[in-house]
């Protein structure tokens, strides 16, 4: 006996959709597609054309769309329903024939806009801007000679050396900082130690000189350095 | 003026080279050119890009110029592009578009209320093609939502220069016709139990 196809192989195209069913399904569900703009008797004229006639499973096939085509039918028409709200809650309450003729007036007034929208954006539809955006042109090299000669004389001259004037004279050798974090291991009774507590009170080269007297201890496998997540707090603690 | 070239030398290029419409201060300043020089320019150029002889168009839309190519050479360009056209926008859409260049800028509440159905999805969608976006928020609403206006690729796809190039809302709808809605909402009020 033939089977026929699953409803998984139904493709739709509308106006607003084109792929499998089920996905159309599913974009309502989430969503993600208004279930009022879906037309569904047009769906249900599709359905039809690509129905096979015969199969072993034609009937499972014909149940399982009409279920979900009624479910899209109960969800259209909840979603064109006003919003039921609770007038206890503040919001209106019953609305008086003045107040929806009003509101009407204002919708036929937007709809009609939104036919005159449709003409202009159908009418702008074939318009192509000149050209897409440029990207930035690399600028082009201009040989000054005079910078030239200044960066020729600069490459075979003696280097200069920096000038240091601005560093704090170092006092602090890396065996006294490793002594101090010794001692402090010492103190913490095995707990692993924060950095930012080993280095509380010193200036940014104390600090910088800490950190490498501990990456030296734990070069040589007498200190575990822990930072769980980077940039995240270094903790210092006893091999 | 700059560059040896002449005025509407100087504006083509500047357009040419540009994807979005340019402002006229920005033609001013660029082509280095005085109000009077900048409109003779456009004026040669619209007779130029004519619509009739010419595969490139000048358009004044969002408050610029811009070159496009001619609307009639659109399935050649993108038959050339191997791209198709967006899909159309949906019933819902343009409503929730007219709601917003009208009665704008307004909240996502304030469009479902309009229209009397929940138009977030919609709304969605409109912002993901650039057709609206969030311009502020309503401070003096609870939770202040955010404010949506129409953006500039809007006016671009509707062919309009600003919002004053769309027929005032009041006159979208005749009066008779209103005064019709009104008889039969009255006539369908007094037959109700």
């Amino acid at each position: 006996m033939i089977r026929s196809r699953p409803l998984s192989d139904f493709h739709v195209e509308i106006e607003v959709y084109s792929g499998p069913y089920e996905w159309l399904l599913a974009l309502i569900l989430r969503h993600e597609l208004e279930v009022f703009e879906v037309p569904l008797r047009e769906l249900v004229d599709l359905y039809l054309r690509d129905r096979d006639e015969v199969g072993a499973d034609t009937l499972e096939r014909d149940t399982d769309f009409a279920g979900s085509a009624t479910a899209l039918v109960l969800l259209k028409s909840r979603s064109l329903f006003p919003a039921m709200e609770d007038p206890a809650d503040g919001t209106e309450g019953e609305v008086s024939a003045e107040d929806l003729a009003d509101r009407l007036s204002l919708y036929l007034k937007v709809r009609r806009g939104a036919e005159h929208l449709r003409g202009r954006f159908e009418e702008g539809a074939g318009y192509h801007p000149s050209g897409h955006a440029l990207e930035p042109r690399k600028g082009r090299l201009r040989v000054d000679r005079r910078r030239l000669e200044m960066a020729t004389r600069r490459m075979f001259s003696r280097l200069e050396e920096p000038s240091l004037a601005h560093i704090d004279r170092i006092t602090l050798s890396l065996e006294e900082l490793a002594a101090v974090i010794r001692g402090a291991i010492a103190g913490s009774g095995g707990r692993p130690l924060s950095y930012e507590e080993l280095v509380r009170g010193m200036d940014r080269v104390g600090r910088a000189l800490t950190f490498a007297a501990a990456v030296s201890l734990a070069s040589e496998g007498e200190v575990r350095l822990l930072q769980e997540e980077p940039f995240g707090e270094l903790r210092v603690m006893p091999a | 003026m700059m560059d040896g070239a002449g005025p509407e030398v100087l504006v083509e290029a500047i357009l040419l080279v540009s994807e979005r419409p340019v402002e006229e201060e920005v033609l001013l300043s660029s082509a280095g050119l005085d109000r009077d020089g900048l409109e003779r320019a456009l004026s040669r150029l619209l007779d130029k890009y004519d619509a009739r002889s010419s595969g490139v168009v000048l358009r004044r839309v969002a408050g610029g110029w811009q070159l496009a190519t001619n609307p009639r050479c659109a399935e050649a360009i993108e038959r050339f592009r191997g791209e198709a056209r967006p899909t159309p926008l949906s019933g819902a859409a343009y409503e929730v578009l007219s709601c917003v260049l009208y009665l704008g800028p307004m909240t996502r509440g304030a469009i479902s209320a309009v229209r009397g159905v929940n138009s977030d999805a919609v709304v969605r969608n409109l912002i993901e093609r650039n057709l609206l976006a969030e311009v502020g928020a309503d401070e003096e609403s609870p939770g202040a939502p955010a404010l949506l206006d129409v953006t500039e690729d809007f006016l671009i796809a509707a062919s309009a220069g600003s919002r004053e190039d769309f027929p005032p809302l009041e006159e979208l709808v005749s009066e008779e016709e209103l005064a019709r809605v009104r008889e039969r909402l009255k006539d369908h009020a007094s037959k109700e139990p």
